[in-house]
């Protein structure tokens, strides 16, 4: 839980749920649920099982179950998941992927969290080569 | 091409196409089983649920109904997707994917509503139409 005074510059992992109600700027991964609410800032990649975003968030999301955008939500950024609900209202800009393989990445990149940015490279390229198959098709 | 147009508020319903007495607008309904290859611009609604293939501009709403497939460029004031659509998509005002809806393609709306158990696969922009090109 961060509060809404909170702020964190950096990169977080957190086994379990978070939820973020301040100023965030960084990476943050979770393996259970990321919470944004509505009086959060966030500029950064959010990595989680169950994302749900009230706030603003600013950066990729990836998340293995679900992603929600609330109608006071906004996410600029790609999103990478394998269900995404969203309420009117919601705005949401970048690219948007969805599709069952896309639910094994983010727990893949757990381990090292240091080297995210650079191990996501190889999984988006995966799915790329996926999806062209796809068009082929 | 077997097509339905209907121009005027309908009083003779086949198969259930009675909405299209609502605001007396003009309505263009492609039923099951129908298809349609080319440009549509169309001063109205249109209701697809059969196969369409190509390019439609239209004034009002766009619906692509549940088991319908559709393959365009889509322009229209309110776009509902309850079935297979791919292309490009433009809604001046909103943009709703139904629980079955599936999109492929880059999406530039006003507005955005995504049930649970749609599916979307693209770059989506969001912003109001000061410029209606969209890329």
């Amino acid at each position: 839980m961060l509060g809404p005074r909170d702020r964190l510059i950096g990169e977080l992992y957190i086994e379990g749920n978070l939820r973020v109600s301040g100023t965030l700027e960084g990476q943050i991964e979770a393996t259970g649920d990321v919470d944004v609410t509505e009086a959060a800032t966030v500029k950064a990649s959010v990595a989680g099982r169950e994302v749900n975003v009230s706030g603003q968030v600013n950066g990729a999301v990836v998340a293995s179950k679900k992603l929600v955008i609330g109608r006071s939500g906004s996410v600029v950024g790609d999103v990478r998941v394998p269900r995404l609900v969203m309420q009117d209202g919601a705005t949401l800009s970048g690219k948007v992927s969805m599709g069952p393989q896309v639910a094994a990445s983010p727990l893949a990149i757990s381990e090292t969290p240091i080297e995210e940015s650079t191990q996501a490279a190889p999984v988006s390229d995966g799915d790329g080569q996926e999806k062209q198959k796809g068009r082929r098709r | 091409m077997e097509t339905v147009v209907e121009t005027a508020p309908a009083e003779t319903s086949e198969d259930g196409v009675v909405e299209s007495r609502r605001d007396g607008q003009n309505k263009f309904t492609l039923a099951p089983g129908d298809s349609l290859e080319g440009k549509l611009i169309y001063s109205g609604s249109v209701n697809v649920q059969g196969r369409a293939e190509g390019e439609f501009r239209v004034s009002g709403n766009f619906e692509v109904a549940a088991g319908a497939s559709v393959k365009a460029l889509i322009d229209g004031t309110n776009v509902t997707i309850r079935g297979d659509a791919e292309g490009t998509l433009t809604a001046r005002d909103k943009l709703t994917l139904g629980k079955s809806g599936k999109f492929n393609g880059d999406v530039t709306v006003k507005r955005l509503q995504i049930e649970d158990g749609a599916s979307l696969n693209g770059h989506v922009r969001m912003g109001s139409f000061e410029q209606s090109s969209s890329s």
